[in-house]
Order: C-alpha cells, then sequence, then structure tokens
C-alpha cells in the first residue's frame, strides 16, 4: 500500500496510568512480556503496507525514542521514507508543548506536507491489536467517505466506554452520531482511536481547526465533521484491547494468557515486531513450577509462576509464589516472596519473604526501582 | 515468511558480448552508466519505487562485481527483515549441478525461491535496460484484465521493428501474433521484456517447457509468447 501513511499519536495528556507513565508515555508501557504497546499500531502499519510512519511525541517520550530506535524492527530504517520521530515544536508558531492533538497535529504538518501518500492513517499508540487497514481503506475509498474511523462492537456496555468514543452507525456504515466519554453510551460501538482520511483533507482540517483556536481532533474536528462530512465506520471484528487506565492495561495483559486471543493476535502471518535483546533462554531451576504464563527470555525462574506475564531477564527465586501478577524486566523476586495481582514495573527488588496481594480489579502497582 | 503480492526476478547473468571489451570481465548490469550509476540501478529502483520489496537477481556471467555492488541492497531500501533483494546464482543440488540454460531456464531453476514467498504475480525484468517504469500499473493492469501474462511493449520506428520482438494485439489488448525479429513487421510494438505473470501460469509452463527437449528454455525467442496465443490463452499487452 504505497499510497498510504501512518501517524501514531503517541500522546493523550488526558490520560494517565499513575505511577506507570511517570516517566513513559502510554504508547511505552511494556506489555505482553516482550513488547511495548507502540509495537502493535507500528507492526500493523507496515503490515499494511506503510512505509511512511510518523511518531507525533508530546511528553516523556526518551523511553518511546530509545525502544523504536532507527525503525529497524520494523523495516522502518529506510533511505526513503522510514519512521520519524515528530516531538513538539517548543519555538515557533506551534507554541511549544501542546495542549491538545490538534496543537500537536500542527506540529506534525510539515511532516504532512512533505510525504506523497494520498490517504494518512491517524492512530493512537495504545490500541493492542493484529489488523491491517486493507479493508478499511477500500470502504474509505468505496464510500468515497472524508473521514472512516475504525470501531468495535464491545456488545455489553461497561465501564471503559464512559472514556471513549462512541459512535452510531446506520446500516450503510455511515456515522450519524458520536459521543465521546459519555456518561450513559447510546450504543456500544467503541473507537479505536484509528482514523483514515486523505492527507490533503487532513492538512486543510487542522489548518482550520488551528486557525479557530480548537485544540481537541475528536471534539473540534471529528464531531463537527459528523454532521457536515461523510463520516463512515469500518467495524474491526477481532480482538481488541484499549488500553486507557490501570484496570485495562492489567486485564489486556492478562487477556494475553488466553490461547485464543494470543493466536489472533501473534498467530497470524503478520506478525508483531519488536526491539529484540538478545537475550539468553530461560533458565528453569529444579524447584520451578509454571502454569498458564508468558515468561520471555534471559530469566531464572526457581520459585512458582501462576497465571502471569514475566517479562526479560526477571530472577524468581526459591519458594517465591507469583501469581495473576506482571513482573516486568530485570525485577528480583526473592525466596519466599508471596505475590498476587501485582504490577511490578522495571529493576524491582523485592527481598525475602515480601508478601503483596491486590484484588483483580485493582491491581497492586509497584513505581520502577522499587527496593522492599 | 510473509508472502509478497508481487515479487521480481531481474536477469542479469547474461554475457553482453555485444559491449565487446567493456563486458570483458563484468556483467553488463554492472557497466558504469551516466556519470555515477551502473545499468542494473533502473531496474532495481523501478522495483522499489513500484513498491516491490523481495527482488532475487539472477546472476551468471562474471558475477563477482555486481554481487559485491549490489551488497546487502541498503542503496535501493532493499535490506528488508522479509523480503529485500537476493543474488541467485545458479547452484548444485542434490540431483543435478547446471548453469542457467536461458532465461526461462534460470526462473525455472529458482522455483523454490519464487514459492518461498507465495507470492500471486511474478515480474520479470531485465538488469540491462535504461528506463523508468512503474511496475505497479502494468500488475493493476494485469489483474484488470485478469491476464496470464502481460508483456510490456515500446512502439518502435517502423524502419526499425524488424530488430525486435514484435506483439500484434488486437483492439482489447490481446496479443494475436508475436514474431521475433521479423522481415516484414505488422506492428511496431516491440517487447521491452518486461513480462508480469501469474506466477501459478507461469509455474506450470516453466515446468512443461523444461521438459521439452527441442525448447531454447528462453523467454524472448520462441518461448512464451508464441506457446500462449497459438494454445488460446489470455496474453495483455501494456500499450
Amino acid at each position: 500500500m504505497k499510497d498510504m501513511m501512518g501517524i501514531v499519536m503517541a500522546d493523550n495528556s488526558e490520560l494517565t496510568l499513575n505511577e506507570l507513565t511517570e516517566l513513559r508515555s502510554i504508547p511505552a508501557l511494556p506489555f505482553g512480556g516482550r513488547y511495548r504497546l507502540i509495537d502493535f499500531i507500528l507492526s500493523n502499519m507496515v503490515n499494511s503496507g506503510i512505509i511512511n510512519v510518523g511518531i507525533a511525541t508530546n511528553i516523556n517520550y526518551s523511553s518511546l525514542m530509545d525502544h523504536v530506535g532507527s525503525g529497524a524492527p520494523w523495516d522502518l530504517n529506510r533511505k526513503i521514507y522510514g519512521l520519524f520521530m515528530l516531538p513538539p515544536y517548543v519555538r515557533g508558531g506551534a507554541g511549544g508543548i501542546s495542549t491538545g492533538s490538534i496543537d500537536q497535529l500542527y506540529g506534525v504538518l510539515t511532516f504532512l506536507r512533505r510525504s506523497r501518500q494520498q490517504y494518512v492513517v491517524l492512530a493512537s499508540g495504545r490500541t493492542v491489536c493484529n489488523m491491517t487497514f486493507d479493508e478499511a481503506l477500500k470502504l474509505h475509498i468505496e464510500k468515497d467517505a472524508d473521514i472512516t474511523v475504525v470501531y468495535r462492537d464491545v456488545k455489553e456496555k461497561n465501564d471503559q466506554l464512559s472514556r471513549s468514543n462512541v459512535y452510531e452507525v446506520d446500516e450503510n456504515g455511515r456515522v450519524n452520531g458520536m459521543e465521546t466519554s459519555p456518561r450513559y453510551p447510546k450504543t456500544t460501538l467503541q473507537g479505536m482511536g484509528m482514523f483514515i482520511i486523505e492527507r490533503i483533507k487532513l492538512i486543510e482540517l487542522i489548518e482550520d481547526a488551528y486557525a479557530r483556536g480548537s485544540h481537541d481532533f475528536v471534539r473540534d474536528i471529528l464531531m463537527t465533521a459528523v454532521n457536515s462530512h461523510k463520516v463512515y465506520g469500518y467495524e474491526y471484528k477481532g480482538f481488541v484491547g484499549i488500553v486507557d487506565s490501570i484496570r485495562s492495561y492489567y486485564e489486556t495483559n492478562m487477556k494475553m494468557l488466553e490461547s485464543d486471543v494470543r493466536r489472533d493476535i501473534f498467530g497470524s502471518e503478520n506478525r508483531i515486531y519488536t526491539k529484540v535483546k538478545d537475550q539468553v533462554p530461560t533458565q528453569y531451576g529444579k524447584t520451578a513450577e509454571v502454569s498458564d504464563s508468558l515468561i520471555a527470555d534471559g530469566c531464572i525462574i526457581e520459585g512458582t509462576v501462576e497465571n502471569s506475564i514475566i517479562f526479560r531477564g526477571v530472577h524468581i527465586a526459591k519458594g517465591a509464589v507469583i501469581k495473576n501478577s506482571i513482573v516486568m524486566q530485570n525485577s528480583v523476586i526473592e525466596e519466599n516472596c508471596d505475590i498476587e495481582n501485582v504490577i511490578i514495573d522495571k529493576e524491582c527488588t523485592l527481598r525475602q519473604s515480601k508478601r503483596l496481594v491486590g484484588q483483580p480489579n485493582y491491581p497492586v502497582i509497584l513505581p520502577k526501582r522499587t527496593l522492599l | 515468511m510473509k508472502s509478497a503480492e508481487c515479487l521480481a526476478m531481474i536477469l542479469a547473468g547474461g554475457q553482453g558480448s555485444r559491449l565487446g571489451v567493456l563486458t570483458k570481465t563484468v556483467a553488463k548490469p554492472a557497466v558504469p552508466f551516466g556519470g555515477k550509476y551502473r545499468i542494473i540501478d533502473f531496474t532495481l529502483s523501478n522495483c522499489i519505487h513500484s513498491g516491490i520489496y523481495t527482488v532475487g537477481v539472477l546472476t551468471q556471467y562474471q558475477p563477482l562485481e555486481l554481487n559485491t555492488y549490489i551488497g546487502s541492497g541498503h542503496p535501493w531500501d532493499l535490506n528488508r527483515n522479509s523480503g529485500g533483494v537476493y543474488v541467485l546464482p545458479p547452484y548444485q543440488s542434490a540431483e543435478k549441478g547446471e548453469w542457467y540454460k536461458g532465461t526461462a531456464n534460470a526462473i525455472y531453476q529458482n522455483i523454490e525461491f519464487v514459492d518461498k514467498f507465495n507470492p500471486k504475480y511474478v515480474v520479470i525484468l531485465s538488469g540491462d535496460h535504461i528506463y523508468k517504469m512503474d511496475y505497479s500499473k502494468m500488475v493493476e493492469y494485469h489483474k484488470e484484465k485478469n491476464a496470464d501474462a502481460t508483456i510490456a511493449v515500446i512502439e518502435v520506428p517502423w524502419e526499425e521493428a524488424s530488430r525486435f520482438g514484435i506483439m500484434t494485439a488486437n483492439p482489447d489488448g490481446k496479443i494475436v501474433e508475436f514474431a521475433e525479429k521479423p522481415k516484414e513487421p505488422k506492428s511496431n510494438l516491440a517487447s521491452m521484456g518486461v513480462y508480469v505473470f501469474t506466477w501459478d501460469v507461469l509455474k506450470k509452463y516453466l515446468q512443461s517447457d523444461e521438459k521439452d527437449p527441442a525448447s531454447s528454455n528462453d523467454f524472448g525467442k520462441k518461448y512464451y509468447p508464441n506457446n500462449a496465443w497459438q494454445r488460446g490463452e489470455y496474453v495483455c499487452v501494456r500499450i
């Protein structure tokens, strides 16, 4: 698909995941044992044949930059196009750290102008799914749409809908109403934070919105466009996890332990690419007991691990029991610790016999480099 | 291996004897051109500008300099994690080992390579042409016509037509006759040696052609176009 480019909106100033996002933006959150959230959207883009991707960042983007590097894991280290990090302009027209997505997009106008692809897919970096944009683009062209939004039907109302864009879509696929973060959502059609639009049209919309002093892409561009433009919806039917809270982060991770979800996300011909660390295979000691878990490479496992996600280089000592938890890179859990429903960030150390128990819908978080 | 819709095979193994001393120690595609290029640059660049990122280069005659020049494919953005550029010299297998006997035979010997990517279409190109062309338009035309093969042609002056492989096509684009260097040409549409094939179809032809001892195992000579139109397959040209 040489006629499409991608822009990842790597920040959303309205959302935080407390300690987890203190030092990183949401797309840089470690996920599923060896990934970060941004891997999914980047892989989806390159698997759609997109070779020109900009990542619009705003704050706390150093871990994101470190992770994506030159773009080589996604085959985006190219001479022509490739991967572009687009940090905010602190001086000049775009007035520094942006206060909303339109300011952020205004900062990427130069990138949009010098690209040559006809279509843009604009996406947030916190959706976990394995899809390509071919069908959505086909629909966009067929319907002669101005904007095509990608959504999924969650079937039953849930609290996440109240933090999402919720669409009303008629039988022809036309979006004729939408709400953002509604207290009582009208439908169960949840936006996935992905929009297809013509590049020239996007430039016009951004310039217009900026000139009117608007700040937010969804409220000021999309919601108006639903009335004044042809906005269509493309329903995606595969697995989707949207990370917008600690609970959804935890639950989406845990979903990866279900085999049908894992097959949907990782079993397809379209791979999810990530930065490879070339660590040694994990060593399981004689006392190790592991069930229903995802364990990355470079670990030493001597204790019991159940229903958990263990990142690279984690050491779980003898007698330690880890249940329903996420343990990030290079953390050490010493002898006889008892951990349940906990998210342990990178490089934490739990000394012997520590006990930490959270609730399934309210996991305890241990911030990066905690020594307990 | 993720499959590619379209894969290109560049024929770069010929001696290029008409270039005399220039190709004494270098394959024709590696001959310097235009101040800073080499001849194969044009075909490789056309590939990536057409969105084709899986390219096999078939080498045979004096390949050293050509291989070194292609290297990892970085200058053409062909250093890909999946796909990219592959140099394909003739090789020895458990059953036999032989040189590429002709252009079609060269593809035949690399059926396994092509199958690895499971493409729908294969674009066959020459490594010794100087031109700029978007192959994706040709592939689109091929799809539109639901053709088995599409052959790119170029109008040449009538007085020179007898130097080329000349295609005669009906108004719909279907080739009705092919004549190699005809004394009395019926058209002035010369084959450029640029072909798009539906891979399944080509594979079958290559396999049956290989079994025919009388065949020259070559695309350009009497092999593909002739046989195909005689058997009534749908063959289109881009004009």
